[in-house]
Parts: C-alpha cells; structure tokens; sequence
C-alpha cells in the first residue's frame, strides 16, 4: 500500500479540497461532477452510526439525485441565505481495495449567515470515503459524512 | 399497558394573578396570539407549570424502543428529564431522571440496559421501578455517621409519573386526574390507529435545533393552510395538493388534530387553476432528474398519501407517502426547542420497503427536501416578533369560531383550537 499512497496522495487531497471549495464559492452543482454516476452521497449522524441505525440525513444514491436535491436547494426550498466555510485537515489515505483507495479526513463546517453576519460552527465530523483512480484522475464512489453531534442547528440544505 | 399512578401528591398551583395583571389577551380571543406569548420568560415558566407539568399526556418514545427488561431510554418533558424503563414485568415505567437525595441525573446514555437505576453521585440505587433499595453507608461506619434511624427506604423514591402506551407510542402525565390515553386522544386516536396497526421498528434519530418558542413550531403542524402554499416540493411533484380529496378531523376538546391527503385524487377547478397559478408551489420549472424517490406503495390500502397528526402540545406522528416518524418537540428556554424525530417501521418489513422509507427520509427531518422551510419560518417569525412588545397574529381563515372551516384543509380552525386549549391551562 505504501507506493499506492506516495502515487495517489495529492490526487485524493485535491479531490476532498475540490469539493469542499466547490461549496464554499457557492458553485455547488459543480460536486456533482466529482462524484461517480452511480456513487453514494450520505450525510449521517454518529449517534445513529453508532447504533447501527441506518438513517441518514441525507442519502443520495446517485449524481442525479445529487444534483436534484441542489436543484430543490435552489429552486424549491426556502431558508435564510447563509454561506459555508469548510475546514478539512487531516486527509488520508487508510487501506484500498479493487482500485479504490478508503480515505478519511475531518471536516469543520462555520455557517455564515448573509442577513445579520451571524456566525456559528454548523457541523464537524468525519469524511469516511471511497475514491476512484482512472487514469490519474480522482472521483469520489461514495462520500459519506459522519456528523459528531445528533442535533443539526436549524435545516441542513446546502451539501456539506 | 397501565403504569402505577404517581405516589407524589401534586404541587399546589401557584398564584399567575401578578402575570395575567400584566399581560392582556387580545379582546377578540383565540383569533389572536398576542407576540409576547412566544417570547415571555414568566410565560414560558408558568407554561413548564400548567402545561408540561399539568394535565397533558406527554410522548416519551416507542415501546421498541425499549423492548425488554431493564431497557431504558432517557428523554424530556419540557425542561425535566424523565427516563422511561421497561421493568422485570413488562411494564412501562416514567420518572424523573433525577435523584432523590441531591437532584443528579440518574442515567446519563440516551438508550440503555441496565438492572437497576444506580445513582453515581452516593450510589443511591432504585430499582426499574424507581423505588429507592440501596443508599451507601446509609447505617455509617462503625456506629458513625450514617442517615437518621427513621430513614424510610421507601419514602425516597424516584418521582414517578403516570404512564401508558397505545399502538405502541409511550406517553407520560404528572397529572392523575387526566382521563385514560386513548379517551383523551378521542377521535384523533383514529389516525393513530390507522399507521401504527403492528410492532414497530426504529430506523434512526435526527434532532433538529430550531432558535424559536415552541409554539410556533406547535402551530406549524396543526397549519393545513400553509402545506401547499409554503412546500414546493408537495405540490411540484403531486404528493399533496389543494386540489386532493382531503380533510381534517379533531377530537372534541379540540387538542389533537390529523390532516390527510389523498394522492391522485385531483379534482379540477376554476378557482383552484386561478389560485394555483400564483402560487410559488405550482413550480413547473422544477423536475426531477431521478423521481424513484417520490415512489410510494399504498400500505394502509386507503389512499392516503399524507397525514399529519399532531396531539396538544408537544407530539407529532406523520406519514409521508411511506416515510413513518414520530417528532418530539422540547421547549429548551423561550427562544429554542429541540424537535426530535424518530424514524421508524414496522418490525416485519422485508428490506425493500425498508429501503423505500430511508429512501423517503431525505424528504422530511431536518434536511427534508420537503419540511426543511417550517424551521426557517419558525425562526424568521421568532425574529420579526422580536420583544413581543407589540402585535398579535391574525388567525381567521375559515372563520372566527372554534368550528368555523369545518373539515376543510383551506382553514385555521386546529390553530384557534390550539390558543383555546393554551389559554384555558394557562388561565390567560
């Protein structure tokens, strides 16, 4: 594994900083292209991870469902406009297998919100994802975020 | 399923007259929530008295989720924390999660499986019952110290509430003059009935924290007016609209409410194209690339593609084509509530109907792609209210009376219902 590592590191770093900037400059249909056609997109809580149950905030199983939920984000749903700010550190790369690399990182999410400029950590957690080399690209198979807390301050409408 | 009634005599109401002195109702009544209700620091403590102290029934959760001896799950009533276990009998047992010696918090784990209740603080130990057994060094040591020789095991018990179970929902009440679950429930048990006909199973939490009174997330539910108007995601796609077959059904007291609306059962209308012409939840522009997640199955047999009930003051059960919850609501200070939501099914669905409900959960919940905007009206109207100083809410859609409106969705008449209840436990 350790040459795959060397190989692949700034790939797959690129890859999680790539959507997270993605979100954070407000261009966030752009995920749904670092995602795979028919990869997995999950936002879940520790609390029910860690109990085994299996429901999730947010569970799309596909770029098209991706991407209809950024559509309802943008055209359905009402909420006060915020911003996001995406702190990622710690990126790496734990095992792979069948061509896939197993990558975690941390993730610090600040919400900005555009009326009155309050500020307020949002969500921290755990990327727990599955990253596809081709050619010395890399794309997300599946992205599942791990949230620390059980309680989501207010909506969750923009992807993490 | 009965539980034993509480063994603490009820607390002796306090005088509200220098409150209700200060604070006016609007003259023209439940057509009016004046905005200090939503904001008042002595309102919200008089309502943890007369409301989530006083005679309501309380949800405390499903009986699967605790299913068997010595399993327990802490949760709230209001402001105080209450634990619900199963004990050695089967049965379901509500007390305050708080010791009797020096107030600490008895069980500390969400969900858990214990033999007895053990206080860490001196090991005061209850059994699942919440009768005191074992308190340390309760004789001293070596003829020191010690507690009284009067000391009275069983005079020191956890504080118990009343608690009773229907169609496997858990409900607890500090009151032991309040009539039996289902007689309370009255007609609005129907809709209960209808969705929790065999065992359940749990399928997963989310909280959502919302900065604002509880009661404007209370009225949301009991508010069929604004389902098609404020969610574009219902009308878009024809899971619920104005132009269904739909009604509303309340029981006598006017408490408990269910609205429901039936799927393909549109029926045309001049006024309803004129009216759905402006409205923003007639979006045509909006499809969807994978529409698999709006795939539903009948399961009840009966049409309904929506219901939402809601029981005075705190409990929310809805179906959403096949998405099931229950959704807790927990007044955290004035200006915050915790609205829990369980998701659940039933203990024998095969994996494909399972995997429609998770499907069907990205719909609701604190990321619903249907229910996301209630949170942000709740807090927006939290907002614009400010201080409460000044205003009143307006609330006469389908009449001024209790039953003016009768059974249509196109009406306010739960929300009215709602300040009547309000003012009468709340003697304003």
């Amino acid at each position: 594994m350790e040459l795959m590592h060397e190989q692949h590191f700034r790939a797959v770093e690129n890859l999680v900083h790539e959507w997270a900037r993605a979100i954070d400059e407000n261009r966030v249909e752009a995920i749904c292209e670092l995602l795979a056609p028919q990869g997995r997109y999950t936002v879940k809580s520790r609390f029910n991870a860690d109990r085994n149950l299996p429901i999730a905030l947010i569970d799309a199983h596909s770029a098209a469902q991706l991407r209809d939920r950024i559509k309802s984000m943008r055209i359905a749903n009402i909420y006060e406009p915020h911003h996001y700010r995406h702190i990622v550190s710690g990126v790496q790369i734990v095992g792979g297998q069948d061509g896939a690399l197993d990558v975690r990182s941390s993730f610090l999410v600040i919400r900005t919100m555009e009326l009155d400029g309050t500020m307020k950590i949002f969500a921290s957690g755990q990327c727990r994802d599955v990253v596809d080399i081709y050619l010395g690209q890399a794309r997300f198979r599946s992205r599942e975020f791990v949230l620390d807390s059980r309680a989501v301050e207010t909506l969750l409408v923009i992807p993490l | 399923m009965n539980c034993p009634n509480p063994s603490t005599a009820r607390e002796a109401p306090v005088s509200f007259s220098a409150l209700s002195a200060r604070r006016q109702w609007p003259a023209e009544g439940f057509t009016r929530a004046p905005y200090w209700v939503y904001s008042d620091r002595e309102i919200y403590a008089r309502e943890q008295e007369a409301i989530f102290r006083g005679k309501s029934w309380h949800y405390l959760g499903l009986e699967a989720e605790v299913p068997d001896a010595g399993s327990y799950k802490t949760t709230y009533i209001g402001d105080a924390s209450v634990l619900l276990v199963r004990a050695e009998d089967g049965s379901l047992n509500a007390m305050l999660n708080r010791c009797a010696h020096r107030g600490n918090m008895v069980m500390r784990e969400a969900f858990g499986k214990a033999a007895k209740l053990n206080c860490v603080y001196h090991a005061w130990n209850y059994n699942l019952k919440g009768d005191l057994t074992f308190a340390a060094f309760r004789h001293g040591l070596r003829g020191e110290g010690g507690l009284p020789k009067d000391f009275q095991l069983e005079e020191h018990g956890l504080q118990k509430l009343r608690c009773e179970s229907f169609c496997g929902l858990v409900f607890a009440t500090y009151s032991g003059d309040t009539p039996p679950l289902q007689e309370w429930l009255g007609d609005v048990a129907d809709g209960i009935r209808r969705v929790c006909n065999r065992p359940l199973k749990v399928l997963g939490y989310d909280t959502q924290r919302i900065h604002a009174n509880w009661k404007a997330y209370h009225e949301n539910p009991r508010d069929s007016y604004h389902a098609n108007i404020l969610h574009t995601f219902y009308g878009t796609f024809g899971l619920s609209r104005q132009s269904q077959e739909s009604g509303m059904v309340l029981d006598k007291s006017g408490r408990h409410v269910y609205f429901y609306t039936k799927a393909g059962t549109e029926k045309a209308s001049a006024d309803d194209k004129e009216t759905a012409s402006a409205l923003r939840s007639n979006n045509d522009g909006l499809t969807l690339e994978d529409p698999s997640i709006l795939k539903w199955r009948d399961e009840f047999g009966d049409g309904v593609s929506v219901q939402i009930l809601t029981t005075y003051p705190s409990f929310v059960l809805h179906q959403i084509a096949n998405s099931l919850a229950t959704r807790q609501l927990l007044p955290k200070g004035p200006g915050q509530s915790d609205l829990v939501w369980t998701y659940f099914g039933f203990a024998d669905d095969d994996e494909e109907t399972t995997r429609t409900r998770l499907v069907q959960a990205n719909l609701a919940g604190s990321a619903g792609m249907i229910s996301v905007e209630d949170a942000a009206v709740c807090e927006m109207m939290q907002r614009a209210m400010g201080d409460g100083a000044t205003g009143e809410s307006f609330i006469e859609m389908g009449g001024k009376d209790l039953d003016g409106g009768g059974n249509t969705k196109l009406s306010e008449r739960a929300i009215r219902n709602f300040w009547n209840a309000y003012r009468q436990d709340m003697a304003l």
